[in-house]
């Protein structure tokens, strides 16, 4: 099978510090990648690279058999880019703004109207719809945020940690959301920290940590030494100290303090 | 400054105590609030260059300092009445008390909403092992050294004045007055919130205040500039009490009226040395209803739209609103041919409406337009009814015209920037091709807005009092300041809508030299139409060029590519 995002030998440094370093990877069409790594391995980079926000980076990236560097926009109006921080203009209400949003994708009126309605009320906001974006909380926001990304209906979908503020119900829902769009032969490019959620909605997982990749397979693949979960690979793989180590120093600081006040009391 | 003031308001710590505030949380709390108001932006308008100095460094620091520092030279403006304390001191006193009063409650009112609407409490504190009482109490003493803060430096030079003028016992005396005024102020600014309150509908409590706000700046501005026009000071200096008979009704006089417990035999009005009494009776009434009543009432009202602020909203739309809002759906439509165009429209045109930064910036200048032109017009100190019935005979018609360009050079300096910029995360992530194509949408939502409908009611009076041989020089006028600001946008401000945070940095003075550049167009264009009034021929002509050079200007804005834009550095 062809790959949809190629990548190759890609770099990007903020002055001294490299945030990516040689990253070569191929991703094939139907997937979704769980794309995981700790803060400041490079993920939101990549991700920035790929939706065309970043285009000062080295090396070579290839959407649908275009290159980026060439064909930014014809890439950007594939992709559905849902980015970390959920910033909205949120004086606008949710309709405003996801007709705003709509008109930079050259989409209809009509196509925004039935696409916005529609997916809002899936999330169930959709009485929310014409009041403004800065009463919502943090989870409105968030399912704005995903039906802005998808409105255009792109090939590929980047999502970065797509349900920080969710509730179970929509962290449901936003799963269920995930296996329908594989079905439709959507990628997904999925970034997260949320071990569980990435070890069981993800065909592959692509562990980064200092701008390397430093594992790349299945769960059963990444496994298969080991039979730890995704949560102890990831420590092992990207940490150099021993964590249960530190949470119990951590814990024992309170248990030093009240052995320390209780002698005093007596 | 901090550390002594907390040192200060902590001295009564025993009181504090007896009162039911834990003193470690009370200290901790307004150590917090001063450390913050020292690193909050400055709320004075009159200090961007500052503010731009400032910010090279990495934080904010000692803004309350500046703020002080402000607050005094303000005070110096104030200084002028106390100079005819000589003539008089009554009616001295009572005319600078009135414009401290009035500078001072404005100020109040348009800061404290600052100070007294701050949610973060809720949030922060009410979590926390912290009592009501100290709660209380860290609000009551944090609003002591604000007003403290303010009303000091403001009255300082005044107080200087009139030392100089008095000797030790003016100095002595000075403040305590002051005192008493500064307990009418808090109760006019309470009362004056509490009719907002009441007023306005639960959740727009911030939007009134908000104009509320805006109608002071104008008022304040127009009494600044106009002032100065109408006050003839050699006529004050030869003053006559027994003219200013009406004063008697002025609290502001009756505090000055207490002067004569130190000077007995200072002329006041006719009959009104008893009022001096008042000097002290409503000062402590306003005081006794302010805490009794107003106060109380005020928490509440507080609270109750601090709730409405955190509430779910769930209220539909009114038929109005949604109105409205396909107005500017099908003006996007009328006045843009592509989507880029129509979304940098959209997003434009309701930003604007809603962003209560952008309106307190640029709405003020509506009323500035008329304040300069009559600033202008009685620069000759002659009575009004002679230079309006000379009006058409003079030329001022061209200033008139041209002024307009206030409000939307503002506005075009603004639509720039927003607390959210970085949301403008969706122009780089959708298939934009050229963003100049956002930047015309945005320029034309705010010629629609905000110089349109202006020049048409500026044109009507125009040719209502110079005649109807005028329209061509509208005409003129509205091609000429159009292309002022397509060339101010294009060269100053190539930036998409709504991208940049609230200040930005210059660099190296290019954009100094770049609005420099503009400055000079606009000063020509100016000069140039004054010519076209010696010849009729020479204003076609005119329109003609300036059209063609406002249609080059404005295809280059729509296509300014990528490379071009001014986008934040971080």
């Amino acid at each position: 099978m062809e790959s949809i995002i190629t990548i190759r030998s890609l770099s990007k440094r903020y002055g001294e510090k490299a945030a990516l370093n040689n990253v070569s990877l191929d991703v094939y069409p139907g997937q979704i990648i769980g794309y995981i790594g700790p803060n400041g391995a490079g993920k939101s980079t990549t991700v920035k690279i790929l939706a065309g926000i970043i285009q000062d980076y080295e090396g070579e990236v290839t959407v649908d058999g275009m290159k980026l560097s060439d064909n930014v926009l014809a890439i950007k109006s594939k992709i559905g880019y849902i980015p970390e921080l959920t910033e909205l203009y949120d004086l606008l209400t949710a309709r405003e703004y996801l007709k705003f949003v709509g008109k930079l994708y050259h989409l209809s009126d009509d196509v925004i109207e039935s696409r916005a309605t529609s997916m809002l009320d899936s999330f169930g906001i959709l009485d929310s719809i014409d009041n403004r974006m800065d009463g919502y909380s943090k989870g409105m926001r968030q399912k704005v945020l995903i039906t802005s990304g998808l409105l255009h209906n792109p090939s590929i979908v980047i999502m970065d940690e797509p349900l920080s503020g969710l509730d179970a119900n929509a962290v449901i829902m936003v799963k269920e959301l995930l296996q329908v769009l594989k079905a439709e032969g959507k990628t997904i490019f999925y970034c997260s920290h949320m071990m569980d959620v990435v070890e069981r909605v993800s065909d592959r997982i692509v562990l980064i940590d200092k701008g390397e990749i430093v594992a790349d397979g299945t769960i059963d693949e990444l496994r298969k030494d080991s039979g730890d979960s995704l949560e102890k690979i990831f420590s092992k793989l990207t940490s150099n100290e021993d964590i249960a180590l530190k949470a119990g120093s951590f814990a024992s600081l309170f248990k030093n303090q009240e052995e320390e006040t209780g002698a005093s009391d007596e | 400054m901090n550390k002594l003031l907390l040192y200060l308001m902590m001295l009564p710590s025993g009181l504090w105590k007896r009162l039911g505030a834990d003193t470690e949380q009370l200290r901790a709390i307004l150590h917090a609030k001063l450390l913050m108001d020292d690193r909050k932006p400055l709320s004075f308008g009159a200090n961007k260059g500052l503010e731009r100095k400032r910010k090279k460094k990495k934080e904010r620091k000692n803004t309350s300092f500046i703020t002080v520092l402000l607050s005094f030279f303000m005070g110096m403006i104030y200084v002028f009445p106390i100079i005819m304390v000589e003539a008089n001191p009554v009616i001295g006193l009572a005319m600078f008390y009135s414009i401290f009063i009035v500078f001072f409650t404005f100020t109040l009112i348009t800061d404290f909403a600052n100070v007294l609407v701050d949610t973060k409490d809720k949030l922060i504190l009410f979590p926390k092992p912290v009592s009501d009482k100290t709660i209380m109490l860290s609000r009551l003493l944090y609003i002591f050294i604000y007003i403290f803060r303010l009303a000091i430096p403001m009255s300082l030079p005044a107080w200087i004045v009139f030392g100089i003028i008095k000797g030790w016992v003016g100095v002595l005396w000075f403040p305590i007055p002051l005192v008493f005024l500064i307990f009418v102020a808090v109760f006019l600014v309470c009362g004056f919130y509490l009719l907002m309150l009441r007023l306005s509908k639960p959740g727009k409590f911030q939007d009134v205040l908000n104009y509320a706000q805006i109608g002071f700046s104008i008022v304040f501005f127009a009494t600044y500039m106009l002032s100065s026009r109408m006050i003839d000071p050699e006529a004050l200096q030869k003053l006559d009490i027994q003219v200013f008979s009406w004063a008697k009704y002025v609290p502001t006089y009756w505090v000055a009226a207490s002067w004569t417990w130190i000077e007995p035999s200072v002329e006041v009005i006719e009959g009104t040395r008893w009022l001096s009494i008042l000097a002290v009776v409503f000062p402590l009434f306003s005081l006794w209803a302010t805490v009794k009543y107003l106060a109380p009432s005020f928490v509440k009202g507080l609270v109750s739209s601090d709730n409405v602020n955190t509430e779910k909203p769930t209220a539909k739309k009114s038929a109005k609103e949604i109105k409205s809002q396909n107005r500017v759906y099908r003006w996007a439509n009328m006045f843009n041919k592509s989507d880029a165009s129509k979304a940098g429209f959209i997003i434009t045109w309701l930003q604007t409406n809603r962003s209560r930064n952008f309106r307190m910036r640029v709405y003020p200048t509506f009323a500035y337009v008329p304040v300069y032109f009559f600033y202008v017009i009685l620069i000759d100190r002659k009575p009004f009814m002679e230079v309006w019935n000379n009006l058409p005979n003079t030329k001022n018609f061209i200033i008139l015209l041209y002024m307009t360009t206030f409000v939307i050079m503002q506005g075009v300096t603004f639509i720039t920037m927003s607390e959210h910029y970085k949301a403008s995360w969706v122009y780089f992530s959708s298939p934009l091709q050229k963003p100049g194509e956002v930047i015309a949408g945005a320029f034309k939502a705010m010629w629609v807005k905000y110089f349109l409908p202006f020049m048409i009611a500026i044109g009507i009076f125009v040719v209502y009092v110079w005649g109807p041989s005028k329209i061509w020089d509208v005409i003129l006028a509205t091609i000429n300041i159009t292309l002022f600001i397509i060339a101010q946008m294009y060269f100053g401000n190539r930036m998409l809508p709504f991208s940049q945070k609230e200040q930005i940095k210059d660099k190296a003075g290019k954009t100094m030299i770049r609005m420099l550049l503009i400055i000079v167009l606009m000063g020509g264009l100016g000069l140039l139409h004054g010519l076209t009034l010696l010849m009729w021929w020479l204003k076609l002509i005119f329109i003609v060029l300036s059209a063609i050079m406002m249609w080059m200007f404005y295809d280059s804005l729509k296509n300014t590519p990528w490379e071009k834009l001014k986008t934040v550095e971080d």
